[in-house]
């Protein structure tokens, strides 16, 4: 029976309107111009009528085909004469050292056929030990910048280098003569050579003044040193030692004075096993939510003008002293970290990120209380990465806007962005009658300078360095200088008068101090070569002493209490980002594109509030793609600027936050985003300081689009993470990690199966992977992984990722092959919902929303290379496949772009190439143009528009590591084959291997009590697993 | 008796030829011999013409030394010769830079004796058309092979159109004949088409095989067409140096690796640098054929200068034509397959040693690749690498031999990433 409905279309169907029916009986509703078009006399007259057409068709057809049988030509073109260590397609890798003022590390530089294509930590570095950064990683791409200077430049027009050396020594030896100042202004300089080359030009030039400038200064530290110790120095912080850590606003694990290896330290005592389950104590004090305090046990949100007090406090607890403090709300959680650092005493380490030295010598005194100097705490052999004296800086400043400087050179500082204008830098430098600068490009400072003389890209030139006392590192060129560049030190060397180039005088150097030292070796030739090939040459440090108190804590705490007293209705802290630091390398894309690890926002900075502060004063919080963000404007110091506000779960109410190194405004395409939070920075007791008690926000005065690659921030209840605290992992190994069993009738009886038992591929026709001798494998420690993204980076360079840019990433195509998934925790569970009565999608609402203070995890997703792979199952024409060493293959020319697998693939890892990245001009990165291109690795496919792309987990390592065991006739090593990501890994927390290998450590790690597979209950047998996050807390984790 | 006398005179002739023949073929045989010795010993440094290398040229060398004998001793020792205080000898060393000449004191009485003959009457150079003719020989051998079938085949065609066209015309006299007799009138005379036309009309059956054979021969060719795009076995381009495989590897006898350096440690095998022609052009400067126009474009490539013998600043690389190329797509290795498969060069590159100019020899597709993985038996034996894989595997295919596919050989992840 039919139904008797009858629906209309509209008032003329109901009518029967005579015109709607005609209308309607005709396929289109409009009338076709047919006549009209068929009466049009110029159709005859065109000059192609439909014969000629098809003639012309049937040629055109011949001809492409015809066209298409020619064999085309390709040239092959071998060297004229071609290097003894080069083989082609053979990559030779060099030791050498990134020092860019901010970060050290000694690394490993692949070449192939003379072009640095990836970095890799050294693992003979005492230092690094093999571990990188995000910035150290992405320095290669920033090597093939095309917008760097192609040569000296004079006020900005192009010049010649005798011509500017003739200039510029006629300028100094006249200022010279006329009893003027030359002022060198530098970053911290680790050259033992540089800093020999500065001292002849001193003494040749008289009155020069070397200034230190670190453009994120440690001022405070060397400063307070100075006065407690009388050592003006950045000690060495030894945190593997460190049972109980105790940070406020350190956020040492990513960007405080030695990341790199502080991260590794840090990891190295969060290592648990079944039989090691001791870990230390972490209490992070901080008001923005650092990647160092979402790794924290306990995170304790303060407002900077409160930290003052607390470490006093912190400090009376310790030593049993009352010097005056005001009384703190956390007061608890102070007295609790007091009770853990006094029973871990010589063991334990109080670090503070504040530039205050009074601060900083509060700090002193707490450590030197708790006995941490010569334990956890080295201050006889310094960190020289870090020297800057912002009281020198400012005297400088203040000379030449005074005119009394007649000459400023700058080397690898760029004052004019990361000094506040209130110090008026830019002004002093027009009234100094000689500026030159040695940047790389015509930036800030380097286009204001009547010189600019670019120097070499640290892979294009000779140097050595020596980050501390008795390690020595070499730094020499992997590649030709692709611009007409000149090291710094080569031009002060022409000034000096000093004969030869720049690396006969680094050797000459060497010869002098640094052979003499060792006794291995008898020839210097041998010491030099056996140098450069291990990277540089490391002596025993002098045995660290506990010095002598000498700082006046009850003065200190005097000053701190007068200057917090001013806190007025907003407080901010300036940080920095994990990729991006202190903006150097502001242009290099793959650094812009990296999320930051703990908002995942992308390609921006802007004020971080509390999500309960934003609602109350009407800001959008709503977190999703392409959703507006409100654009205020803040006013610290007398500065105005304007910043999008993004709500970040953990920021204390009251307090907000903005990233330095964005706002560059000569930085080049990619850099020039964001705003200048270095104009916020202020002079707290005579040293610069990254936060004010006193920030005003505005009222919403426009509307921005912030890119993230993460848009659900919450767990809710399920178990993709899974960790425990401590205390029950001491209980029980298996804390966290039950599994999940399903309940299923079998006959008449309800009984439980694990998810394994009811495999839905349990066939003869899916028999267990793989068939060979070889199954790779990874393991992931959640425990480990702090959420840095140096794996993103290392991807990307390893497997020819491209970067898509901002609008991309808000349209969820970003293209990086592994992520890392960051959790807040939520205040509402399962077990408060069922207690309150709450309905499931009233809990499930309320799960969305991060708590206050949330808990943070991180997790790394990449392929997991199941062995039932969903992905495979629903590709129509077999481009995923599965091979016999249990590696989910894409096979690119195969795929034709249904992105069928991207649908089926539960852990959404398959990127999907939208466009041809590497042509269109929408996509102006580094592989765009011919330089940018030389970063691509050759042994991985460019990958074009319409094809699936994935971790393949470096299969192109995997094969070349097989091939040289085949070669050499032996089984392969555990470690020798490394994944890009666990490569570079900082904290190790990424193991891989082959898990049929029983000695491997992955092999070893998967029978571990900790281990589980992410969405086990859809059994697709993942080849990477997890270890659960355990943290050191007494409490129950969720 | 006359008859005797000639037979008698012819075997004389016969006889007397042949000692000469001996005795100079001895000669020859000695020179050769020393030919060999001077090219593996002194072409390093002396030329046998009058170029100096590192030594003069040796051209009319027994016309300056004092005595052969002394020629010997010299060889065999030259820093001897000149200690002793012979006065040519430290004219030739004072001469020559004081670069003493290596001893050979090796070489025995009859080598020396050999080279010696050699450097004396060293062999006319060949004539370029003798040399050329040896070369292109068994070529145009071949090609006279196919020539001589191709004649015969049109012979064949020319004498069956001859048979069609006679018997046609027997036929058409026969017709006449027969309606002059029967007194039949003219029948009407068509044009060639409307008369195939009509034909094709009353031939039904024939024309349907007709088209039948023609749309399966076309779709054939059609699809062995699309098949064969970008697939060029046989290509052979014209390079910028006429360089000869057949001379260097079929002649010589050069080891391919000598060259191709990269083949035993690289995915590529590596087109040589200029350097390397150089460590055997340095002294070689002519060749048999079109060798010294060709030479010199080495030399020119390194801006080389054979008087001076050093490298000048404008280098200008060598852009040779591409002949084997493989897609971007694929990954292949030749020292996997060269120094773990144990394959030999000419597998896949074919009689190299035979081709004067090089043309691809296999056609280097997917499927060619697949099908040799699927026959191919890995080389096992004697790699503990694949030990416990061969344990597993000899398990698994049981009397069966180990191919390349049965360890994973033929997935795509090998080949494409």
């Amino acid at each position: 029976m039919g139904t008797t409905k009858k629906y209309w279309k509209g008032l003329e169907d109901l009518n029967n309107d005579p015109a709607f029916i005609k209308s309607a009986q005709s396929e289109f509703a409009e009338e076709i111009p047919m006549e009209q078009f068929l009466s049009n006399d110029s159709l005859e007259e065109t000059s192609t009528p439909r014969r000629d057409f098809l003639k012309f068709l049937g040629f055109s057809v011949t001809a492409a085909s015809l066209a298409a049988c020619q064999t085309p030509v390709s040239r092959v073109i071998p060297y004229v004469i071609k290097p003894e260590e080069i083989t082609v397609g053979v990559s030779n890798w060099y030791a050498t050292a990134f020092y860019d003022g901010h970060d050290f590390c000694n690394v490993l530089v692949k070449t192939r056929e003379g072009r640095p294509i990836k970095i890799e930590g050294n693992k003979l570095s005492s230092i690094t030990q093999g571990g990188t950064n995000s910035r150290v990683q992405a320095s290669v791409l920033s090597l093939y910048d095309n917008e760097r200077a192609n040569g000296p430049k004079e006020k900005g027009a192009p010049t010649t280098w005798e011509d500017a050396d003739k200039k510029i020594i006629a300028q100094l030896d006249s200022i010279a003569a006329a009893g003027g100042a030359i002022a060198l202004l530098s970053s911290s300089i680790i050259s033992p050579s540089t800093q020999q080359i500065i001292t002849d030009f001193s003494a040749k030039y008289k009155n020069v003044k070397h200034v230190t400038y670190d453009a994120v200064s440690y001022s405070g530290i060397i400063e307070a040193n100075k006065q407690s110790f009388a050592k003006a120095v950045v000690p060495v912080y030894n945190f593997e030692n460190a049972k109980v850590i105790v940070s406020f606003a350190c956020d040492f694990l990513t960007n405080w004075v030695s990341p790199i290896e502080t991260a590794r330290q840090y990891a190295k005592n969060r290592k648990v096993s079944d039989e090691n389950k001791t870990m230390s104590k972490h209490y992070q004090f901080e008001s923005n939510l650092s990647l160092t305090g979402s790794n924290a046990d306990e995170r304790i949100g303060i407002k900077p003008s409160q930290m003052g007090a607390a470490l006093i406090s912190l400090y009376n607890k310790v030593s049993g002293s009352s010097l005056s403090t005001k009384q703190l709300e956390f007061d608890s959680h102070i007295t609790a970290a007091a009770k853990e650092l006094v029973a871990a005493k010589g063991k334990s380490l109080v670090v503070c990120g504040s530039n205050d030295p009074a601060i900083q010598l509060i700090v002193n005194a707490i450590n030197n209380t708790l006995g941490n100097y010569g334990a956890t705490i080295d201050i006889d052999n310094a960190n020289r990465t870090h020297q800057g004296n912002d009281a020198d800086v400012m005297a400088l400043a203040a000379d030449m806007k005074a005119g009394k400087i007649g000459a400023l050179l700058m080397y690898n500082v760029n004052p004019v962005y990361s000094l506040p204008a209130s110090l008026g830098f830019e002004e002093g430098m027009k009234k100094t009658a000689l500026t030159v600068s040695f940047n790389d490009r015509e930036d800030e400072t380097g286009s204001l300078a009547t010189f600019l003389l670019p120097d070499h890209h640290y892979l294009e030139s000779w140097g050595d360095a020596m980050p501390r006392n008795g390690v020595y590192s070499l730094i020499q060129p992997t590649i030709f200088p692709i611009f007409n560049t000149r090291s710094a030190q080569e031009s002060l060397m022409k000034w000096t008068g000093i004969a030869g180039d720049y690396q006969a005088y680094v050797k000459a150097n060497w010869e002098k101090n640094i052979f003499p030292m060792q006794t291995s070796e008898v020839l210097f030739e041998n010491n030099w070569m056996k140098s450069l090939h291990d990277g540089g040459i490391e002596f025993s440090m002098t045995p660290a002493v506990a010095p002598t108190f000498a700082g006046d804590a009850a003065a200190a705490a005097a000053l701190i209490m007068q200057s917090a007293a001013k806190a007025g209705s907003f407080e901010i802290t300036l940080y920095e980002k994990t990729p991006i630091g202190n903006g150097n390398q502001a242009n290099n894309p793959w650094l812009q594109e990296v999320p930051d690890p703990v908002s995942k926002v992308v390609w921006d900075n802007y004020i971080t509030m509390s999500p309960k502060q934003m609602k109350e004063l009407g800001f959008e919080t709503f977190q999703e793609q392409r959703a507006m963000a409100d654009v205020v404007e803040v006013t610290v110091n007398g500065v105005t600027l304007r910043a999008p506000v993004f709500p970040q779960p953990g920021q204390v109410y009251g307090t907000v936050g903005l990233a330095l190194g964005y706002g560059r405004t000569k930085a080049g395409k990619c850099g020039n985003i964001g705003s200048n939070a270095y104009s916020f920075v202020g002079n707290t007791n005579g040293t610069l300081s990254y936060t004010s008690f006193d920030a005003k926000i505005g009222a919403s005065v426009d509307k921005y689009s912030l890119a993230s690659t993460q848009t659900h921030h919450t767990l809710m209840g399920r178990n993709m993470v899974k960790e425990a605290s401590l205390a029950e992992y001491i209980k029980d190994s298996k804390a966290g990690n039950e599994r999940e069993m399903f309940k299923v009738k079998e006959g008449h009886e309800h009984i439980e199966k694990s998810a394994e038992e009811l495999d839905l591929w349990a066939t003869k026709d899916y028999p267990k992977q793989p068939t060979t001798d070889l199954k790779w494998s990874m393991s992931i420690d959640l425990n480990s992984c702090i959420g840095c993204g140096n794996c993103v980076v290392s991807c990307s360079a390893e497997n020819n990722v491209p970067v898509v840019g901002k609008d991309q990433v808000s349209k969820t195509r970003e293209m990086h092959w592994i992520r890392i998934d960051r959790y807040y925790t939520s205040d509402m569970t399962k077990a408060k919902a069922a207690e309150e009565g709450k309905g499931k999608i009233d809990m499930f609402t309320a799960m969305e929303i991060p708590s206050d203070n949330p808990k943070v995890v991180f997790q790394p997703v990449m392929c997991q290379h199941c062995d039932h792979a969903p992905c495979e199952t629903v590709c129509p024409v077999l481009a995923t496949t599965h091979s016999s060493e249990g590696l989910n293959q894409m096979t690119y020319n195969r795929c034709l772009g249904t992105k069928y697998c991207a649908n089926n693939c539960p852990y959404k890892v398959r990127r999907f190439n939208w466009y041809r990245y590497t042509n269109d001009k929408d996509f102006d990165f580094n592989l765009t143009n011919d330089l940018g291109r030389m970063v691509l690795n050759p042994d991985v496919s460019v990958r074009s528009r319409g094809v699936m792309e994935k971790c393949s987990m470096c299969v192109q390592r995997i094969q070349e590591g097989k091939l040289a065991a085949k070669k050499d006739g032996r089984r392969i090593n555990d470690g020798e084959i490394q994944t890009a990501c666990a490569q570079s890994c900082p904290t190790n927390a990424i193991v891989f291997g082959n898990i049929f290998d029983e000695n491997s450590q992955v092999a070893k790690n998967s029978k571990d009590e900790r281990m589980y597979h992410m969405l086990e209950e859809i059994d697709v047998q993942p080849s990477i697993f997890y270890l659960t996050k355990i943290r050191n807390t007494e409490e129950k984790e969720a | 008796m006359i008859k005797l006398k000639t037979v008698r005179f012819s075997l004389s002739i016969l006889l007397f030829s042949l000692i000469v023949n001996f005795s100079s073929a001895f000669a020859q045989a000695s020179a050769e011999q020393g030919e060999k010795i001077f090219k593996q010993n002194c072409t390093s440094c002396h030329s046998i013409g009058t170029t100096k290398v590192v030594g003069p040229g040796l051209k009319d060398v027994m016309k300056r030394v004092p005595s052969e004998e002394w020629l010997k001793t010299w060889i065999k020792n030259s820093s001897a010769v000149i200690k002793s205080g012979d006065a040519y000898a430290k004219k030739i060393y004072e001469e020559n830079n004081k670069a003493a000449m290596s001893s050979f004191d090796n070489l025995k009485d009859d080598q020396l004796a050999s080279l010696i003959e050699y450097i004396k009457n060293p062999p006319a150079p060949k004539q370029a058309a003798t040399a050329t003719g040896g070369a292109a020989g068994t070529s145009s051998a071949a090609s006279n092979e196919d020539g001589i079938w191709n004649y015969v085949l049109l012979a064949l065609a020319a004498i069956f159109i001859i048979l069609i066209v006679v018997l046609g015309g027997i036929k058409e006299t026969l017709a006449r004949l027969v309606r002059e007799r029967d007194g039949l009138p003219e029948p009407v005379k068509l044009a060639t088409v409307p008369a195939a036309k009509h034909w094709m009309r009353t031939h039904k059956k024939h024309m349907a095989v007709i088209i039948l054979f023609l749309v399966s021969w076309g779709s054939r060719a059609a699809w062995n067409g699309m098949m064969d795009l970008g697939v060029y076995t046989g290509y052979k381009p014209e390079q910028p140096i006429k360089f000869s495989h057949k001379i260097h590897a079929g002649q010589n006898a050069i080891n391919c690796v000598y060259c191709h350096s990269g083949v035993e440690k690289s995915k590529v095998a590596n087109v040589p640098s200029a350097n390397v022609c150089m460590n055997c052009h340095k002294y070689i400067q002519e060749g048999p054929n079109t060798g010294k126009t060709e030479i010199a474009k080495i030399y020119a490539a390194l801006d080389y200068n054979p008087t001076t013998q050093v490298y000048g600043p404008n280098q200008k690389p060598i852009k040779w034509v591409r002949v084997h190329t493989l897609p971007d797509i694929v990954y292949f290795n030749h020292s996997q397959h060269v120094v773990v498969g144990k394959i030999e060069c000419t597998k896949c590159h074919g009689p190299v040693a035979e081709m004067d100019t090089i043309r691809q020899y296999s056609p280097l597709t997917m499927g060619w690749c697949v099908n040799c993985h699927r026959e191919t038996e890995v080389q096992m034996a004697g790699n503990p690498y694949y030990d416990k894989l061969h344990a597993k595997l000899a398990s698994e295919h049981k009397g069966e031999k180990i191919t390349v596919d049965k360890m994973g050989g033929i997935e795509c992840g090998k080949c494409h990433y």
